[in-house]
């Protein structure tokens, strides 16, 4: 649906050429929700908006639909943005209009007639849950409503491409929910291809399918949400990561850690299980199968795109060929496990 | 007061309100679409152009810091070429414009950069003309600050006409410098005074509701 290839966006700055996109090539499915994550500065904004050529990259390709968009006329470039809807951080509604006069705006710059415009857009104020608000101006709803605006408004000309520009990012976590639901929603209800950029883990892994990770304008990783949250390659992915997925070993046990096996010490391990093995009662099967004790020390279970996913920090006790023989077990399993490290017998304060 | 001054007095406040309405009205009608140009043309705007925006901006300058008394006798030869004459209430209203027009052009510039470049560029995602930008976009929301800014310009027009008397143009000022001053008429003198601060006191009042109902921020 969308090919990015090879962008390069060079701003020239008071002190300097400053390179906001490097070499960035994408390709985006029709019908995935696309997650572009970043943080503030990486060009995740300027990459967003050389989609619809609201920036122009300076050099690469934009191709939409089959569209060379750097091909385009400005005539025949205004006709394709109409099959490309936007949404904004700040909403970018006009104030001077009505909610119903708002989201008819796009209808009214392609030229359809009064009728038929109210006709298209009163399902979509149906659709985003404000059809009794359609003649109150924006100044007087909550964020997440004007947000609810705005996407009507960027669906009233029936875009193929939906794109987010930090849509979530003004509203409170409760109204960024629901706003993310409602995107789901209208991608799964209407087909559309939505990407989305933010600085916020939580949005990619609520509703994306897949994430493209940008810092300093170069990609550093892109895949399936899933395999990128299982799996993260680079440190910038980590770090997003870690601040949905809590997965760090607590700092009383790392000042106790010792990466050389400790004769006649626990072993602290790390395990992390995707799919089918969440449902594997495998701890139980530790405890029979091997005369060990085994600690939870910290631990979640989640669901990334519908399919469970989960870490453990568990720390094993018994004699060292029993943890050995437990070990080898564990690595059969269909599961990943990480040796974090080895801790005196009750050097750590096993709760 | 004489019947006679009473007269003056009305045919005084015509003329100061015909003058007034139509160089309000052709200042919009040209100062409006200057300003649009100043913000389209200038950094950023959706028609950039800094050479032309410069030259425009360095011609509304000096039009602007010419002093009226001077402009108004300046133009004299243009006045003649508008209105076939230069002196009368009618070769008033065409100093009176131009001074104005440069002055609604800056007013109206400053009243369009207030409005968020976010909606322009929404405007544009949804493949806007520049056209439909600045008639859908730019104006409309623009709107409440414009018509304060209009209701500047009218006031400051009322007070730019008593300089009319100059070159025969009439109105309220004309009658209390030649009367109320010059034939020591204090009551002609007080009754221009209190008609033209009536004047802009509804000037300004009706500017401020017009402004505040449009205004839905």
């Amino acid at each position: 649906m969308i090919t990015l290839s090879n962008l390069q966006k060079v701003y020239q700055g008071e002190s300097g050429a400053v390179n906001a996109l490097d070499n960035v090539s994408l390709e985006i499915e029709q019908g995935e929700i696309f997650g572009i994550i970043g943080k503030s500065g990486a060009g995740k904004s300027t990459l967003i908006r050389c989609i619809n050529l609201l920036e122009r990259p300076t050099a690469g390709s934009v191709v939409v639909d089959g569209q060379d968009m750097l091909a385009l006329s400005e005539a025949e470039l205004r006709d394709a943005r109409k099959s490309m809807g936007m949404i904004f951080q700040h909403f970018n509604l006009l104030s001077s209009r009505t909610v119903l006069e708002n989201v008819c705006f796009p209808l009214e710059i392609a030229g359809i007639n009064q009728a038929e415009r109210e006709r298209k857009v009163l399902p979509l104020l149906e659709l985003v849950g404000l059809a009794d608000k359609r003649d109150v101006y924006p100044a007087q709803l909550s964020g997440g409503q004007k947000q609810r605006v705005g996407i009507a408004r960027a669906l009233a000309s029936q875009p193929k491409v939906l794109l987010c520009d930090e849509a979530t990012s003004a509203l409170d976590p409760q109204t960024t929910e629901s706003i993310l639901a409602l995107l789901k929603d209208i991608n799964k209800k209407l087909g559309l291809t939505i990407v989305l950029i933010t600085h916020e883990m939580h949005v990619i892994k609520a509703i994306c399918d897949k994430v493209a990770v940008i810092e300093g304008g170069h990609l550093v990783e892109t895949g399936k949400v899933y395999d990128v949250f299982t799996n993260p390659q680079s440190t910038t992915a980590q770090d997003f990561i870690k601040a949905v997925v809590n997965n760090k070993v607590p700092d009383s046990l790392v000042e106790a850690l010792s990466a050389a096996p400790i004769a006649g010490g626990n072993l602290v391990l790390r395990l992390s299980f995707f799919g089918e093995t969440t449902n594997e009662p495998f701890i139980a099967g530790l405890i029979r199968r091997f005369a060990i004790d085994v600690n939870i020390i910290s631990g979640n279970i989640d669901h990334l795109q519908d399919i469970p996913y989960g870490t453990l920090l568990i720390e094993l006790s018994g004699t060292d060929e029993a943890i050995q023989n437990a070990l080898n077990y564990l690595k059969v399993q269909d599961l990943k496990t990480e040796v974090i490290g080895y801790v005196a017998r009750h050097a750590h304060a096993a709760n | 007061m004489s019947q006679d001054m009473l007269m003056l007095l009305i045919e005084g406040l015509g003329e100061t309100f015909y003058m007034v309405a139509i160089s309000s009205l052709v200042s919009a009608l040209l100062g409006i679409p200057l300003g649009v140009i100043l913000v389209i043309t200038g950094k950023g705007g959706i028609k950039e152009s800094q050479v032309f925006n410069q030259t425009l901006g360095a011609i509304v300058n000096a039009a602007r810091s010419t002093p009226f008394i001077i402009l108004m006798v300046a133009i004299i030869p243009f006045t003649r070429i508008i209105v076939g004459t230069s002196i009368g209430t009618n070769a008033a209203i065409v100093p009176l414009s131009i001074a104005a027009i440069p002055f609604v052009g800056r007013v109206v510039e400053s009243a369009l950069k207030e409005v968020d470049a976010g909606l322009i560029e929404a405007a544009q995602s949804m493949g806007a003309t520049p056209r439909q930008i600045i008639m859908k976009v730019l104006i409309p929301e623009a709107m409440p600050s414009i018509i304060l800014g209009m209701t500047l310009t009218v006031i400051s027009l009322i007070g730019y006409s008593a300089m009319a008397g100059a070159i025969g143009g009439g109105g309220l000022g004309d009658l209390a410098i030649r009367y109320g001053y010059q034939r020591f008429r204090a009551d002609v003198m007080l009754a221009t005074v209190v008609i033209l601060i009536a004047m802009v006191q509804i000037v300004q009042s009706s500017g401020d509701y017009f402004a505040h109902k449009l205004n839905k921020r």
